[in-house]
């Protein structure tokens, strides 16, 4: 009875977690792309800026950077936030991610044989043809587990967005617990994360299984 | 081959496009539909935004057989918005948060179990309506029976909280004195992890506000007590934006109702802190 209670106020708090995870992924997936054309620049001011965007995102807690967003705008322009905290952990979030998912696109793109690229010249490719048609796809293969290793992460963090106070699983299991002094939620928690962290693992390896030819 | 992998590649975009597109509309509405934080505007039905911790019963907590929040505070709340005819928004916060959130606007008053001496100055006050004290709760056989007897132990004290600071104060009043005596003031987040510790041994006394220490060793039956010897006595009010004198004064309206029609009474009597409350009738 008050097992079922328990797991029926996390399944609540649930969608708060889902929402938070699946928007940042929709925002900071094609974001991190973006982040790594302007590392991978050849102009070096372009290239200097994005190298510092990531440096200072993997550099300092997403914590910190979730309380920037959010109550930055009232320091710096006075605006009133009432609205802004959904909103600002989604792009605090994504900001963050974008970082980490760029260094992994990155890591796949420098990781491609530079023949490719003149053979493609050769058979009369344009540069973008030859990147879209023939490299990315290549890419993606490559850079799967990682991207699985940062999407896992992800949905362990989301329980940072109570820094700003928005309510998610995590936070709901610490007001169970307070409210009737005890430690079980936590127990609770740890089941949700860990049944939500073998469903996306589980789909990320679908994922590597159909993207797993030319092998 | 290539030609299928490209098109799969563009689904995957556009489709993460579109989710994109309506993610966005979605976030509007979920935060239009949470978080109106407007205060006192006269637009239709007023919203009166409450921040509170959600981890400090019996003032404000979740009540785990509705999932929603309730406490002495926010039913209380509750009862002086339905005076004026207001919506009441509970909203759960970050207690370390709770000035910024309050400056900011996103919420219009702080009011939980919120201890006013040594920040009287911080902030607009209501009336205080519950007279409070900070004890020392220890384990029942741990030999510690009054709070010199604290001295060379490892005190734990919630961050951020009125007890913390009246340990930290030097002022007429402050108890650094005492907890300098203390091996280590340990902070920690919340009372489920200090009493934790408590029981495993690894600190030797929690310093707390009277109210939470009873609830805490009702729920949690025997083995802990309160020193008799409290730190020091002070009150809770409810804390305003400085300044916002306009709906604090409206909200002490509201107490005076409600404390003259008795539902005071009876929310102080359901909470079991009737003997703590401390809200004067004025005028007359």
């Amino acid at each position: 009875m008050k097992l079922s209670m328990i797991l029926s106020q996390l399944s609540t708090g649930m969608a708060g977690t889902i929402s938070i995870f699946v928007l940042t992924l929709v925002f900071s997936l094609p974001l991190g792309l973006l982040i790594a054309f302007g590392r991978m620049s050849k102009n070096r001011i372009v290239s200097g800026i994005f190298r510092l965007y990531i440096s200072l995102m993997r550099g300092t807690p997403l914590m910190l950077q979730l309380m920037v967003v959010y109550f930055g705008p009232f320091y710096l322009f006075g605006m009133n936030i009432g609205k802004w905290r959904f909103p600002a952990i989604i792009t605090g979030f994504a900001l963050n991610y974008g970082a980490y998912f760029a260094e992994i696109y990155r890591s796949g793109i420098v990781s491609m044989d530079r023949g490719q690229y003149e053979a493609a010249k050769l058979l009369g490719y344009s540069k973008g043809q030859t990147f879209v048609r023939i490299i990315l796809p290549q890419v993606v293969k490559r850079i799967l587990p990682a991207i699985t290793n940062e999407v896992i992460t992800l949905v362990k963090d989301t329980s940072l967005a109570f820094s700003i106070s928005y309510v998610e699983m995590f936070t709901i299991a610490k007001q169970i617990a307070a409210a009737k002094t005890t430690m079980v939620p936590f127990v609770a928690a740890g089941i949700f994360y860990y049944i939500f962290n073998f469903v996306v693992a589980w789909v990320m390896e679908l994922l590597e299984k159909k993207f797993s030819y030319y092998h | 081959m290539k030609k299928k992998m490209v098109s799969i590649l563009t689904a995957a975009f556009c489709a993460s496009a579109l989710l994109a597109g309506c993610g966005s509309a979605d976030t509007a509405k979920t935060s239009a539909s949470s978080a109106g934080a407007a205060s006192s505007s006269a637009d239709g039905t007023t919203t009166f935004t409450v921040g509170f911790d959600a981890e400090y019963p019996p003032y404000g907590y979740m009540d785990d057989e509705t999932g929603d929040y309730t406490g002495f505070d926010l039913e209380l709340a509750e009862a002086v918005c339905e005076i004026y005819g207001w919506k009441l928004v509970k909203t759960p916060i970050n207690w370390d948060a709770k000035d910024t959130e309050l400056n900011s606007g996103a919420i219009d008053c702080i009011w939980n179990g919120f201890t006013m001496n040594g920040r009287e100055d911080d902030y607009t006050w209501s009336d205080p309506y519950v007279d409070n004290s900070q004890v020392m709760v220890v384990s029942e056989n741990s030999g510690i029976n009054s709070l010199s007897d604290l001295a060379g132990k490892t005190v734990g004290v919630q961050a951020a909280s009125a007890a913390l600071d009246l340990l930290q104060s030097e002022e007429d009043g402050g108890q650094k004195e005492l907890a300098d005596t203390f091996a280590a003031l340990q902070q920690f987040p919340d009372y489920n992890n200090a009493f934790v510790e408590l029981q495993a041994g690894s600190i030797d006394a929690v310093a707390m506000d009277i109210g939470v220490a009873k609830y805490q060793l009702e729920s949690r039956g025997e083995g802990y007590k309160i020193l008799d010897e409290h730190l020091n006595s002070e009150k809770y009010a409810i804390g305003f934006k400085k300044g916002n004198t306009e709906l604090c004064d409206k909200v002490n309206e509201g107490l005076q109702q409600v404390l003259a029609d008795g539902t005071f009474g009876k929310l102080a009597e359901k909470y079991g802190i009737a003997d703590m409350v401390c809200l004067e009738k004025k005028g007359e």
